[in-house]
């Protein structure tokens, strides 16, 4: 995003993600604020954003192997529960440090990703969601019959420490994950931009085509499934730090169809959308959920029951306007404003 | 701009103005108490009816000016059954002035919510799991745990098997939700039954929402059962019966249920294949609830036509009731101005033996017991109506007989 | 043997349900290459349409039956109209979500009337056990089993000897190619739904004759959307044969199964069968192979 008139001089600005001082002004005076909200910022809102920010690290991950691979994946959640229960068992069961339970549950829910992603040699679009869907029920299925899992039972997994300092409240966990988020959120706007994210594409917009100009499809839908499952994967575990109990029920399908939603809604294929999406999505949730009591007190007939059901609906509502009238999300909209800053104060 | 967008742009615009155009009142002296309940999801059929009870006893209760001039404020949040909601709900309540009561409508989302709890000295109400008993902090149960109802069904089945003159050892088999919910019985109450010389079939597990049971009803059946408890929250125990009688196994079979089984409700459209099914409960069933006058002016008052009563509405106002007797203790302690969600605690564990008008058994929340009472009654299903054949009856310490 | 033909037998009498709304997905997908996660929500309604009508106006069973047809046809109507006609030219996976939007707007007007309670069906079909040579079937299953076979059989004639069943097979085969021969693809496509919510009903009022109408009835439309894809997306034929095996199989695995892995295999047995089938024939057992070209 760059005013009009600023033109790519060399090759390094050409290729660099931010070009102008002044997005290095915005973006470092951005991050200092938010590493400093915990500081002035309300605790629901902070929470709040621990969450939204585990989400986006989730849809970040949906958003490689759907938006930008294609492969429509529901499988998110049961990914999420894998990394949660590595982390959970690492950290409980063998005595490991937070520090490196966290990159390993990545690479474990990558690894069953990979699995997991293993029918998308043969099967693509609707045959493949299904078959995520499938996986998921299994994964969970597994979570709840093992032994190792805590079974029925679940998992505490004790709260980050570093030093003897302990990040067990919801301001100091938003540090571990706001600067988990940062890294990965920098890790896929690079990713997607690279030789990778352009075979991602390449598979996506017509995958035999691709595979003729010489995209090895095998090796790159594994690597999509890997790497989504990874960021999965790392979000389960911050997820599972974050409220020190796991267990089978925490993860279930509805949570990977609503990270769907969040890239429709976002727009597939932008990692801004994936922002729009999370957020938009979450902050509907909790509206939805807080205003259903005051609903339901300002139409007493109504009752509380009923005002929740309301909920429901509403989301429901939501993604069908934006499949209608805005098919490409959120991000669609970014597009344009971007556009309009660049040429302004030209029309075109 | 196109017509499309300003559509939409107007869509949104009109839904934010809507939900912003709400907004809640408050009175000068007021307490809250929170309910992180499922009413759109899978146990809705109990939370709904529940809530209900403990809202009119709340309304009821700030009619008549209050605890001491206190009113209560009600928040019901819908979970729908997920444990990152309901943590998200807490935590944006949790900073409520004067929150001291948060009750979670689900077992997983009452441990999720556990920690926060603790920190925050408050008090929290989740079911019926026993782990909460062995390990005592400020989460408290609803009535008796899981295993000590399950036990005290153990012993009526030995009661009845020595009525009916029989020799050796009763076996007794188990189907429940293939969740954590569904395990929980047999914590303490498989220890309880091999006390007993019960023999106890290993038992059945099934995912809610399925269609027949047949499978394991006969395997039960087939392993010579004498007794099969059917476990799940109703309408499941009513479709596992509807299927044991589809069979023919209710006939030679004695069914049971837990508290969660088959209310009056139910029973009134399935009579027949329901017909002498024992129900274990903590609170009044059928005709009794209809009839304790104490709930049926509740309800006629608030909610119009008995037609479509619901004991566990009883049970709700079991919730209100309690917490309004624990209000009156704390402010005679403390008093509003200093009062906190610690104090509704201590309060709590000081109204043991209060009497719930007979919708419970007394309420045995003490400083060593988090059981909302220890007293249960079991019923049976007779010509379509649901009939006591116990009295109270204290139901057996089940937890303390397993290793947590 | 006695003991697995009974269990065989259970299992296929649960099958057929599973038929029922597979072929309510299979009619929608063949004309219109819809894949509908909705369906859940037309046999609830058709369900709950049904009792309002039977249990709540005390209606006999052929009257009570017609308008909890023509309401859920309605709602079938609406949503092809309403949501998916917008929706031609865009992906396929969009039209998908799209049915899981619908189904949770459904889902929250269900809940919404339910308000937690659970209703149940009169019995209107005989009650008791038929025993086949030491295998016992219940009577009221028997004949939603037969009920299914009936609609089956009528789809497929449907489909071959009407003329709005030859309409709907050659738009099954190439939207514009049917256009440019004079077919209304539009039209096709309200038709096709029409029919898809009636089958729906079937399917759900058998199902509520198993199970109550509760909050649990909509997820029926997971198991059909398994079936649906198992046989391939667009043969009526193997949503009945892979229907009644699901059932077969989950129950069969239920009763063999369960005490080895320490029970609990119903809950899985239909996504391993998924896939597994998909990992071998992944467009189905009877499904069509389509052949892509650059």
């Amino acid at each position: 995003m760059r005013p009009c008139g600023v033109f790519d001089k060399s090759y390094g600005l050409d290729i660099a993600i931010i070009r102008t001082w002044q997005h290095w002004v915005i973006l470092i005076s951005a991050l200092i604020l938010l590493f400093l909200f915990p500081l002035f910022g309300s605790y629901y809102i902070i929470s709040f954003m621990n969450y939204l920010a585990i989400s986006v690290i989730v849809g970040l991950g949906l958003q490689i192997v759907s938006g930008y691979c294609g492969q429509i994946s529901f499988g998110q959640a049961a990914f999420m529960a894998i990394g949660a229960y590595t982390s959970a068992v690492l950290t409980i069961k063998f005595g490991v440090s937070f520090w490196i339970a966290l990159p390993l549950s990545g690479i474990m829910a990558g690894l069953v990703g990979i699995i997991g992603g293993a029918p998308s040699l043969r099967i693509k679009g609707m045959y493949l969601a299904m078959a995520t869907i499938a996986i998921h029920f299994v994964v969970i299925w597994l979570i709840l019959h093992m032994e190792i899992t805590g079974s029925f039972k679940g998992l505490f997994p004790p709260p980050p420490s570093l030093g003897g300092f302990e990040f067990d409240t919801d301001e100091r966990m938003f540090y571990i994950i706001m600067t988990v988020m940062v890294i990965m959120t920098y890790a896929a706007r690079n990713l997607v931009r690279s030789k990778v994210g352009r075979a991602f594409v390449a598979i996506r917009d017509n995958d035999l085509a691709g595979e003729v100009m010489g995209v090895n499809l095998y090796y790159y839908k594994l690597l999509a499934f890997f790497v989504s499952c990874f960021y999965a994967g790392i979000a389960g575990s911050l997820w599972g730090h974050l409220i020190t109990v796991v267990n089978s029920e925490q993860f279930t399908l509805m949570h990977a169809l609503e990270y769907i939603g969040m890239l429709i809604i976002g727009g597939m294929g932008s990692i801004p959308g994936v922002f729009f999406g999370v957020l938009f999505i979450r902050i509907l949730n909790e509206l939805v959920m807080f205003t259903s009591p005051l609903l339901a007190k300002a139409v007493p007939w109504l009752g509380s029951s009923p005002a929740a059901a309301l909920g429901l609906v509403a989301f429901g509502l939501a993604l069908i306007i934006f499949l209608i009238f805005e098919p490409r999300g959120l991000a669609h909209r970014w597009e344009i404003f971007k556009a309009s800053y660049r040429l302004y104060p030209f029309a075109y | 701009m196109g017509k499309r967008s300003a559509i939409f742009l107007s869509i949104i615009l009109a839904v934010c103005l809507s939900i912003s155009g709400l907004s809640s009142s408050s009175f000068a002296k007021e307490v809250a108490y929170l309910s992180l309940a499922d009413y759109t999801g899978p146990i809705a059929g109990l939370n709904v009816p529940g809530d209900m009870g403990l809202e009119d006893v709340l309304k009821e209760t700030n009619a008549k000016g209050g605890v001491d001039g206190v009113k209560i404020k009600f928040i019901g949040i819908d979970t729908r059954y997920d444990v990152a909601r309901a943590v998200s709900a807490y935590k944006r309540y949790r900073r409520t002035p004067r929150l001291l009561v948060v009750n979670s409508i689900s077992t997983g989302i009452g441990k999720a919510v556990a920690r926060l709890i603790e920190r925050d000295k408050r008090l929290q109400l989740v079911p019926g799991d026993g782990e909460f008993q062995a390990h005592i902090q400020r989460t408290f149960i609803w009535g008796p745990a899981y295993q000590d109802a399950f036990a005290a069904t153990l012993d009526w089945i030995m009661d009845d098997w020595k009525a009916k003159g029989k020799s050796g050892a009763p076996v007794v088999g188990y189907l429940s939700w293939d969740n954590p919910y569904g395990r929980e019985h047999l914590r303490g109450g498989k220890e309880y039954a091999a006390k007993l010389g019960i023999k106890f079939l290993p038992p059945e597990f099934f995912p809610p929402g399925t269609l027949k049971h047949d499978v394991y009803l006969t395997r039960l059946a087939k392993a010579g059962a004498h007794y099969i408890h059917a476990g799940g929250v109703d309408p499941t125990p009513t479709n596992v019966i509807r299927d044991a009688y589809a069979l023919g196994i209710t006939k030679k079979i004695q069914m049971t249920t837990d508290y969660w089984g088959p209310t009056a409700l139910g029973i009134g459209v399935h009579a027949k294949a329901l017909e002498g099914t024992v129900i274990t409960s903590f609170y009044q069933r059928g005709d009794e609830s209809r009839n304790n006058p104490f709930v049926a002016d509740l309800w006629k008052k608030y909610r119009g036509s008995m037609a479509k009563f619901n004991e566990v509405y009883g049970m709700g106002m079991s919730w209100g009731m309690t917490y309004v007797a624990a209000l009156k203790v704390a402010l005679k302690t403390v008093g509003y101005d200093k009062l906190t969600p610690d104090d509704m605690y201590k309060a709590y564990q000081k109204i043991t033996g209060f009497d719930k008008q007979g919708i419970q058994g007394a309420c045995a929340y003490s400083p060593t017991s988090r059981r909302g009472s220890l007293e249960v009654k079991i019923y049976r299903v007779k010509n379509g109506k649901i009939v006591p054949i116990t009295g109270w009856r204290k139901a057996p310490d089940a937890v303390s007989l397993h290793k947590f | 043997m006695i003991e697995f033909l009974q269990q065989a037998i259970t299992g296929m009498m649960i099958g057929s349900l599973y038929a029922l709304v597979a072929a309510a997905i299979v009619l929608v997908y063949k004309s219109t290459h819809v894949v509908s996660l909705a369906h859940g929500q037309l046999v609830a309604f058709g369900a709950l349409f049904f009792w309002l009508f039977i249990g709540g106006l005390g209606l006999p069973f052929w009257v009570g039956i017609i308008p909890a047809f023509v309401l859920t046809a309605l709602i079938g109507l609406l949503i092809e109209r309403l949501t998916l006609r917008p929706l031609i030219g865009q992906p396929l996976i969009a039209a998908f979500l799209m049915t899981f939007a619908i189904f949770l707007v459904l889902e929250g007007v269900f809940v919404l009337y339910l308000k937690g309670e659970t209703r149940t069906l009169p019995a209107f079909l005989p009650e008791g056990n038929m025993d086949i040579s030491g295998i016992s079937v219940p009577i009221n299953q028997f004949i939603g089993f037969l009920a299914a076979l009936f609609l089956f059989a009528a789809l497929s004639l449907i489909f071959k000897y009407t003329k709005i069943g030859l309409g709907m097979r050659a738009t099954a085969e190439d939207h514009r190619l049917a256009q440019g021969t004079g077919i209304t693809v539009r039209n096709i496509f309200s038709y096709i739904w029409v029919l898809s919510a009636i089958v729906a009903v079937v399917a759900g009022i058998a199902t509520a004759n198993v199970m109550d109408i509760y909050y649990m009835l909509p997820y029926i439309g997971i198991s059909g959307l398994i079936v649906a894809i198992c046989g391939g997306l667009d043969s009526l034929l193997g949503a009945l044969v892979v229907g009644l095996l699901l059932g077969v199989v989950e129950n069969v695995g239920a009763a063999y199964l369960d005490p080895l892995v320490g029970g609990g295999v119903k809950d899985v047995a239909a996504y391993v069968v998924l896939l597994l089938v998909l990992l071998i024939r992944p467009y189905g057992l009877f499904g069509l192979v389509r052949i892509e070209r650059i």
